[in-house]
């Protein structure tokens, strides 16, 4: 059982809702998935592409989808249909083996969690406030009204705040690498 | 989704009739024989086999899907079938060769998958737009769905009565389509 599969499932159902924010979030997790999975079979150019028919394609024939059935397995069900059609125009006879929806959805995590230890050794050095803005903003992908209502701060009060934060990481990071 | 596919099998099933209609003709006895029921039995085998082939055929059409609808449901109609043929066959006097043969034998499974061409057509068309990711197996449904759909509509000419004819060549017909579908898929379903 893939550890994102009750979120992924309930950002698709809202999307097919209606809910475009939680499309927006759905599709942005699984670019990252399908990168890291794409990227350790195919060239980079290459796999580009495929990040970028796959959502396509996912997108295009998001009504297959049955909310009854796990979102993660249908997602690979196109990603790994996707692989076999490259393998085709290659011509590859690499066989694509039937590993379950784990392979797409395991393979970005060490990237992603060393990624993400780096991000928030950064994003320290803010004060607390500040840091939780631009999580929110940058990171979870909330949007600058929801961060607002939550927050209790103005819109304006945000996008100037998120804004001020990350000019002033940059600063930092700047002043770092001159020493 | 349901409705794609519910509209390329209506237009392919009335693609069928019309050539049923107008090419073949309706059996003249057709108003005494539904009112027996080897017309019925004939017509529920078709229908129970192109309505499990509609419901694999759907599942097929979800990407990643495991085949949910299990096949050995198809045991049921063709077990129940067999039973009526057993029947048939063990009746005293019973003339096996022409419970077999009947007078059509040798055209009536190519007929059957001949008049599956407008339903798979229409069945492949929907598949397109879908998601199908085993593509074998989605045209194999395809397949079966088309062949039984067409069985179905090809009981309105057809004059055979006997259970043990409709088990083999109506089945026969079936299972080649199910193998044209299986072939066809590989290409034809691709998105």
């Amino acid at each position: 059982m893939i550890a994102a599969e009750p979120q992924y499932r309930d950002w698709m159902v809202a999307a097919l809702a209606g809910d475009a924010h939680a499309y927006r979030r759905l599709l942005a997790a699984l670019t990252g998935h399908l990168r890291a999975y794409y990227a350790r079979r195919v060239g980079t150019a290459t796999a580009e592409d495929l990040v970028q028919e796959t959502l396509i394609a996912i997108h295009s024939r998001r009504a297959t989808y049955d909310p009854g059935l796990p979102l993660t397995a249908w997602v690979y069900g196109i990603a790994r249909y996707k692989l076999i059609d490259e393998f085709r125009r290659e011509r590859r006879r690499a066989s694509v083996s039937l590993e379950d929806a784990g392979e797409l959805f395991a393979a970005d995590e060490s990237e992603a969690l060393a990624a993400r230890r780096d991000v928030e050794k950064l994003l320290h050095r803010l004060p607390e406030a500040k840091r939780n803005l631009v999580r929110a903003v940058k990171l979870d992908g909330a949007s600058i009204a929801e961060v607002a209502a939550q927050t209790g701060l103005s819109e304006t009060a945000v996008k100037v705040g998120v804004h001020r934060a990350v000019k002033s990481l940059g600063e930092e990071l700047g002043a770092d690498r001159a020493d | 989704m349901l409705r794609r596919l519910g509209v390329g099998l209506v237009l392919g099933m009335a693609a069928t009739l019309l050539v049923v209609l107008f090419r073949f003709k309706l059996r003249h006895d057709l108003a005494a024989a539904v009112l027996g029921a080897a017309f019925w039995i004939k017509f529920a085998y078709g229908f129970a086999i192109a309505g499990l082939g509609l419901w694999m055929v759907e599942r097929q059409s979800r990407a990643g899907a495991d085949s949910r609808a299990p096949g050995w449901l198809l045991a049921v109609p063709i077990a129940l079938l067999a039973m009526v043929a057993a029947m048939q066959l063990s009746a005293p006097q019973a003339d096996w060769r022409a419970l077999m043969m009947g007078h059509t034998a040798r055209v009536c499974s190519m007929l059957i998958v001949l008049l599956s061409l407008p339903i798979f057509a229409g069945v492949f068309w929907a598949m397109r737009s879908l998601a199908p990711t085993r593509l074998t197996l989605a045209g194999a449904c395809a397949g079966l769905l088309s062949g039984a759909a067409s069985a179905t509509l090809y009981g309105l000419h057809c004059p055979e009565v006997a259970a043990p004819f409709i088990l083999v060549w109506y089945s026969l017909g079936i299972l080649l389509a199910t193998g044209l579908g299986a072939i066809v898929g590989r290409w034809a379903l691709r998105w």
